[in-house]
């Protein structure tokens, strides 16, 4: 369904597109490259739209059943797209170059290039995305945190058996439980830091991200606070319907961010309303781009 | 090692004695950890502050309950690699970055720079959530069965 919003978009184009598409959705030979990406399915694969005939039929049951979108959407958003960002932050194989981000993590930092390590750096993000979803309203909220969670951990187990070589269902269950432990502690952590200052964020990145390691660079310990405030400070300015609809992406570690000041906060605002309100206001706006999300706050 | 690196590190022992306390015990603490790592830098004697922190039978039954060890690290080796001090040099413009990040830290500067406000302190789903976590972490309000079970049933 996240396609059909994509294509909605670019509803103007003909039936041509999709004989072109046709070509570009059918996975690629090379090993590698599939398996970076989230997964086989096409309907992740960036590159894809969905024929029309699907696309109309699928409009057709939303309005039908009147489902509830802001419930549906948390599927694509949270556990495709919101994961995929969490996941290609740390992202690293052996024989392959650092993307920059990588790169901050584990040249600047001189973070282990390891998988726990990737796991550590992954759910610092989500976590961040957990605190902006805590501020949805409860019920949508609840479900966006549980689909991140349920993709990552689906997607840790194919990686232990693609990637890792792990061929035996109780080793893996023994990781993931370990997984699930090491999140459950990690949040809880950051969480005390994020509420409490500085001084108890920095020790639980510390603990988790740099996992304790006793010759630390204080330097880095601040760069990694500051990196975390900041993009907890652009979350913040994000409305529920924007941040619902994946218009959020990490600010990249080479970049800072400067704080608004109130003119620049109120255009911004006006522009999210205006861009909302004729959304909401055109009578021919397909079932799947309704949402009853604010988008004041 | 020069005087005027030994005056660097003396200040930033100082400034570490005043990093506030984990309010949790962990297998690890950063403060304890990083005062063990400057102090003989500062060349004071460490032991006794050391021997003070020392977690109780009590503390260490309930982090093992809590907590397990990196995947595929055994707690003995864990600790065993805690305590391998690496050998570092240090030089006086290197502790004196130390010390400005480790007060960039502890003055909260991000924390106020980046105010987030109560859209995040207070979030809307659940505005207590913070401060109930903060609560039983200080020890105010304690948890109790009902108030559990009340997460449990209803997520909040």
């Amino acid at each position: 369904l996240y396609s059909t919003n994509n294509s909605a978009q670019k509803s103007d184009s003909t039936k041509e597109t999709t004989s072109t598409e046709k070509g570009k959705s059918v996975a690629p030979e090379d090993v590698r490259t599939k398996r970076r990406e989230l997964s086989s399915s096409k309907y992740e694969s960036a590159s894809y739209q969905l024929p029309k005939w699907k696309e109309a039929l699928g409009e057709f049951v939303i309005s039908t059943l009147n489902l509830d979108m802001d419930k549906v959407r948390a599927g694509p958003i949270a556990g495709s797209y919101y994961y995929s960002i969490c996941k290609e932050q740390g992202l690293q194989y052996e024989d392959e170059p650092l993307s920059k981000t990588a790169k901050f993590f584990y040249e600047d930092l001189k973070l282990p290039k390891t998988f726990s390590q990737w796991y550590q750096i992954t759910i610092l993000h989500e976590w961040m995305l957990f605190v902006r979803m805590r501020a949805m309203p409860f019920k949508y909220g609840k479900n966006y945190q549980q689909k991140l969670v349920d993709r990552t951990f689906a997607d840790i187990e194919k990686r232990l058996y693609d990637e890792m070589n792990v061929h035996s269902g109780r080793i893996t269950d023994q990781y993931l439980k370990d997984f699930n432990s090491q999140l459950r502690g990690a949040v809880f952590a950051y969480d005390e830091g994020f509420f409490s200052g500085d001084a108890a964020l920095a020790s639980a990145i510390w603990r988790n991200l740099f996992g304790g390691k006793k010759n630390i660079d204080m330097v880095h310990l601040e760069a990694m606070v500051r990196y975390v405030r900041a993009q907890l400070y652009v979350l913040s300015k994000l409305s529920d319907r924007e941040f619902a609809m994946g218009e959020f992406k990490f600010v990249p570690p080479d970049e800072s961010v400067e704080i608004l000041t109130p003119e620049q906060e109120k255009s911004l605002k006006e522009k999210v309303v205006a861009k909302y309100e004729a959304v909401d206001a055109n009578p021919n706006a397909l079932p799947s781009e309704k949402s009853k999300f604010s988008y004041t706050n | 090692m020069s005087q005027a690196t030994k005056e660097s590190a003396k200040q930033l022992v100082k400034l570490l004695e005043k990093f506030p306390k984990e309010r949790v015990k962990h297998l690890i603490s950063f403060k304890e950890s990083q005062l063990d790592r400057f102090r003989p830098v500062a060349g004071i004697e460490t032991g006794s502050a050391s021997e003070q922190s020392k977690p109780s039978l009590a503390e260490i039954k309930d982090i093992i309950n809590r907590t397990s060890g990196p995947l595929g690290l055994k707690k003995d080796l864990l600790k065993k690699v805690q305590e391998a001090l690496p050998e570092e040099h240090f030089n006086d413009t290197q502790i004196q970055e130390q010390i400005r990040s480790l007060n960039a830290i502890m003055s909260d500067k991000y924390k106020n720079y980046y105010a987030v406000g109560d859209k995040l302190y207070k979030p809307a789903g659940n505005p207590i959530y913070y401060k109930r976590l903060h609560d039983e972490i200080e020890g105010k309000g304690k948890e109790t069965f009902f108030t559990a079970m009340r997460t449990v049933v209803f997520g909040k």
